[in-house]
Formats: structure tokens, sequence, C-alpha cells
């Protein structure tokens, strides 16, 4: 039981790492268009659009990094839990709101729907492993001994 | 992996090592990603100026724009963006901005607009400003009757239009409009409006409209 929690440590590490440092690239290459697809959930104010278009893909590149590294993973993964659970409220309100904007997500040109929301919910997954594996470890070691 | 067992590695340290392993692989790619996604060069652009709309080609950053004139979308951006662009950026040559025609086959009357702003740019940057200017802000209108002309005839002086109507039996316009069709084509341009913003080496293609203060902000950090 132990092997599989180890296992399931180092996927949920790689696929998250993989995810944010993934994402955050393709925002760095393109900084206005992931400015246009901010301001596509008239969310922010146009001040803040740049900056934040400018910022963000690098706290993903960096919480990507970091989840490589395993430096204060719990930590890490709460951050990355965090943020992705920001990302869904938001394409969830944007969505309810009837706004057909630009997801902006994983490249440009995907619309917010149902899916690309399931797809950031399934995402979160992974970090709520990372944070809760010592009960999970516990849990196992209860398992196996029983 | 029974023999590994043998030499003295348990399973836990095969699953660590191999995912350090991984984990190593992972982050040199992340590095060569990042030096790839910094050091993008900016593809070769179009070095005549004759369809810039302001500022000149050695302006720190370039705009090109695929636009149709029939498209409320270009209509948005010409009057909320690009005309302040044009204003503050390209008239102190910071920003060299460049409209290309892109009539879409849906709108019956964008090729004829897209003739008319070219015969225009034929006569001088100034005359080609107003008609642009006239079309967009007219666009609801002519978009519904038809009456391109009339909107280009009220931005120009009366000798102007008339040398205007005469450029406009000139073969070439429908040559240059097909010309820019076929570069939006080899460029990926799928919709208007499409903007390519080339600065510090780099090109960013846009197929939104992008509000203004975001595209001054952009500017404010490249040219500062």
């Amino acid at each position: 039981m132990a092997t599989v929690v180890r296992i399931l440590h180092w996927a949920c590490r790689l696929i998250l790492a993989g995810v944010f440092v993934y994402s955050g690239y393709i925002k760095v290459q393109s900084p206005l268009e992931f400015a246009s697809a901010i301001a596509g959930y008239k969310l922010v104010p146009d001040a803040y659009i740049f900056p934040l278009a400018t910022y963000l893909p690098w706290l993903e590149i960096g919480l990507g990094a970091l989840l490589l590294i395993g430096w204060k993973l719990r930590y890490v993964a709460l951050g990355a839990a965090a943020l992705l659970l920001c990302f869904t409220v938001i394409l969830t309100v944007t969505y309810a709101r009837g706004i057909d904007a630009d997801c902006g997500c994983f490249g440009f040109g995907q619309k917010i729907s149902p899916l690309t929301i399931a797809r950031d919910m399934l995402i979160l997954l992974p970090a709520l492993l990372l944070i809760f594996e010592s009960r999970l470890k516990r849990f196992a070691d209860g398992w196996s001994r029983a | 992996m029974q023999y590994l067992y043998v030499f003295g590695f348990g399973r836990k340290r095969i699953i660590d090592s191999g995912a350090r392993v991984m984990t190593r692989i992972s982050m040199i790619t992340v590095l060569l990603c990042l030096v790839a996604a910094l050091s993008q060069p900016a593809l070769v652009a179009d070095q005549s100026c004759e369809n810039c709309l302001g500022g000149g080609l050695d302006a720190p950053i370039k705009i090109e724009v695929f636009s149709d004139f029939q498209c409320p979308a270009c209509r948005s951006l010409y009057m909320d963006t690009m005309k302040q662009v044009l204003r503050d950026y390209s008239s102190s040559d910071k920003v060299c901005v460049i409209y290309h025609e892109f009539p879409l086959a849906i709108h019956a009357h964008s090729r004829e607009a897209a003739r008319y702003a070219l015969a225009a740019r034929k006569l001088g940057r100034q005359q080609w400003l107003s008609v642009l200017d006239s079309l967009y802000s007219d666009q609801p209108l002519w978009a519904q009757n038809g009456m391109v002309q009339v909107s280009v005839a009220r931005a120009l002086s009366p000798s102007d239009f008339q040398a205007l109507l005469k450029l406009l039996q000139d073969p070439s316009i429908n040559q240059t409009i097909d010309r820019d069709i076929a570069l939006g084509q080899e460029r990926q341009v799928k919709s208007t409006p499409t903007m390519f913003v080339t600065s510090l080496g780099r090109e960013q293609k846009v197929e939104q409209v992008l509000p203004y203060p975001v595209l001054k902000s952009f500017f404010d950090k490249v040219v500062k």
C-alpha cells in the first residue's frame, strides 16, 4: 500500500508540475493574447490586466518548478490548489454570467464551457492529494497493518 | 525488476530514483523551453511602408492589423483602441501601425469598402486615415444600405474624391486586396480583427479586441 502512495505522490507531483509549467509557458510566450483573454472575463480593471498577464504566468511556472524540486511541497501544493480553486471559481462565475470569453487556460481560442470548468476541478485533485498525503499515508499504514 | 532486489534495491528506492530522474529531465525541459520562449525570433514582416497608417517601420513596436471594414469587432478595435494608439504613440513614432485588408466573404460590402480605402491610400496617408475613420464610423449605416460611396465622399474634399474615383479603376487595387488576403492566410489569420504585435524581436498574435489601457501598459513597458 505504501508503494501505491509513493507512486501516487510522484504521479501527482509530475502531473501538477507539468500542467503549471506548460500553462505558464504558453502564456509567457504571448502576454498580449493572455491579456485579451483576461479582458474577456470582464472582472479585472483595464489598468491591472497587462501586469496580471505578465506576472501570473511566471507564478505558475514558479509553482511548477517548486513542485518538481519538492521544496516545502505541502505549502507549494496548497498554493497551487488555492490558485486552481481561484481559476475554477472565476471560470464558473464568468460562465454563469453568460459571458462568451476565451478560457486562456492552456493556449488560446477555447471558450469557457462546463468542460473547461470540469478540467480545472480535475487538476485540483492531484494538488489535494499532495496536501493530504500524510493522512493518506497513515490511512495506508493502518490498512497494511489490518 | 527482480534483479534489482538482488542487488539491494528496495521498491521504494526504485520508485524514488525513477521519479528523481524524471524530475531532472522535466526541469531541463522546462529550462530549455523557457530559453526557447524568450529567444524566439520575430518573423520577417512586410518591409514596405506603403500600408503604414501611422509611425514608420523603424518604430520599436509594430502592429499589423488584418481587418474587415464590415466586421463590428474591427470597428470597435479601430474606434476604441487604434485611434488612440495612432494619436498617442504613432505620432511620436513609437508604434508603427500597419493595416492589411482582409474582407470576409460573408460581408457583402466589405470588399467594396476595402477598395475605396486602398484608393484613398494612393492619395496619401491623411486621406487614407480620413476614409478609414469615416468608413468605420458609418459602418452601421452602409453595412445596411450598401452606400459605401456616401461615407467616403463625406471624408474627402471634392477634388480628392474625384481623384479617388479615377484611382478606383486601377486594377492594382484588387490585386493588393488579394495579396493582403493571401498574406493573412499564410499567417494563419482565421478571424478579424487579428493583430500581430512585434517588439523586442518577438511577435505576438492577438485574435481579440484589446482595450486601449492594456495596449498602453504594454507600450509603456517596452518604450519607457
